[in-house]
């Protein structure tokens, strides 16, 4: 499955769902959120049993990105129960964001 | 995955010399697979417009550049695995690679792992590339126009791009750790020339000050001790390179700076491993070398299985 484009509304419905909630908060001008790109759908296709995988332009949604306290991207951040439980900027290696939601997911 | 299935070639690197090296291969009806830890591209997929490789008369962004790369491979039936590279056995037979999606066997292996530019190492560096420190005067410098830009380092690049900087920013200031220039001297006299370019020998960086965005830099004096602050919209870091030859260390010759000893031919010390793009030695470090050094690469690999009988 494809990463999800959510807005503000769709990520206060989906963050309180049971299922945890990853979200990749980037723009069309950050270079590195594109090369993240790729990867990020990878990820999407293989955590979409476990995960919701989702992807926040923050420059549709300033409001959301402020709200969440975003102010470097790439940033990715799992929720989980409405809450943020971890986050990462600018990951250097797919490997590096299987890392990350391996560790979010046991915290 | 079939995690004893041999290929003809292991291609380590998504770069241009290594989805060359792909396109080469698959065309040759090699069994073909780019080991990739982020996304096509490399360097290059980080700069804004490359006008100096041929064939795109108005230039091209790096990351679509390296998107048509990949998709050109893939459509000759090379496979890419987004996959990171923990170990590499180069002497065995098949030659192993150990990576965060299995392991791979290949009869031949093309290292591309391309090189980095070396951090300055100071607090935030990271979380301000594109928003005012930069690596590359010769990609980012347009950005710059009519305004201050500090540039940190002394060698030959990092005169280059003070230079270049001076033509199109208003004001360059050079940072300098030590009280003369490494940089030979063809640089030195247009530099002292440069009415805009002002020189502050004995410092270094000690702080990037930054709201949004970079707005200026403090500087300490190793001499004196003296701090002081810069005020400027931006700084490139050219403070030398470093290839990312960690993991074949102690098994490919390296020179001096890291980098693996091959001529032209791509080859290397050990049979049918071969170094394209920047991390071999080379003059000239670019776009068009790294192609053509992958399309060498799969010349000497095709002789290299036909002589060994693979």
């Amino acid at each position: 499955m494809a990463a999800i484009h959510i807005n503000q509304e769709q990520f206060h419905q989906l963050v309180n769902e049971n299922k945890p909630l990853l979200v990749d908060y980037w723009a069309p001008w950050c270079g590195y959120c594109r090369r993240i790109g790729p990867a990020y759908e990878k990820i999407a296709e293989e955590y979409g049993e476990s995960l919701v995988v989702a992807k926040v332009n923050i420059d549709e949604e300033p409001q959301l990105a402020e709200e969440e306290k975003i102010e470097v991207i790439p940033a990715l951040v799992l929720y989980r129960n409405g809450q943020a439980v971890d986050s990462v900027v600018a990951p250097e290696s797919k490997a590096m964001i299987d890392r990350f939601i391996q560790s979010a997911l046991e915290k | 995955m079939n995690q004893n299935h041999v290929y003809d070639m292991i291609i380590v690197g998504g770069g241009p010399g290594g989805y060359t090296a792909a396109l080469y291969a698959a065309r040759a009806g090699l069994d073909t697979v780019i080991l990739e830890k982020l996304s096509a591209g490399g360097q290059m997929a980080l700069t804004n417009k490359i006008d100096n490789y041929p064939g795109f008369e108005d230039g091209i962004d790096g990351f679509t550049l390296a998107e048509n790369m990949q998709k050109q491979a893939e459509r000759f039936g090379a496979k890419t695995e987004y996959a990171e590279v923990t170990r590499m056995d180069l002497n065995a037979s098949p030659k192993v690679v150990e990576t965060s999606e299995g392991q791979f066997l290949g009869r031949t292996l093309v290292l591309a792992t391309g090189a980095n530019p070396r951090e300055l190492g100071v607090a935030k560096e990271a979380e301000l590339v594109g928003r005012g420190v930069a690596y590359c005067a010769a990609c980012d410098g347009m950005f710059y126009r009519g305004k201050t830009v500090v540039v940190v380092g002394g060698g030959n690049s990092a005169a280059a791009d003070a230079l270049l900087l001076s033509r199109i920013a208003k004001k360059v200031i050079m940072v300098h750790r030590r009280d003369t220039l490494r940089a030979t001297k063809i640089y030195h006299e247009p530099l002292m020339k440069a009415e805009n370019v002002e020189l502050r020998w004995n410092s270094t960086v000690e702080e990037l000050i930054h709201g949004e965005r970079l707005t200026g830099v403090r500087l300490r004096n190793s001499v004196t001790g003296e701090e002081s602050v810069v005020e400027c919209d931006g700084v490139f870091v050219s403070v030398g390179r470093k290839p990312a030859t960690e993991l074949v260390q102690g098994q490919l010759e390296l020179d001096r700076s890291g980098y693996v000893i091959a001529g032209e031919s791509t080859a290397t010390n050990i049979g049918g491993v071969y170094a394209v793009g920047d991390v071999r030695t080379k003059v000239l470090r670019q776009v068009v070398t790294a192609v053509a050094d992958g399309a060498m690469a799969v010349h000497a690999a095709e002789e290299y299985l036909a002589e060994s009988g693979q």
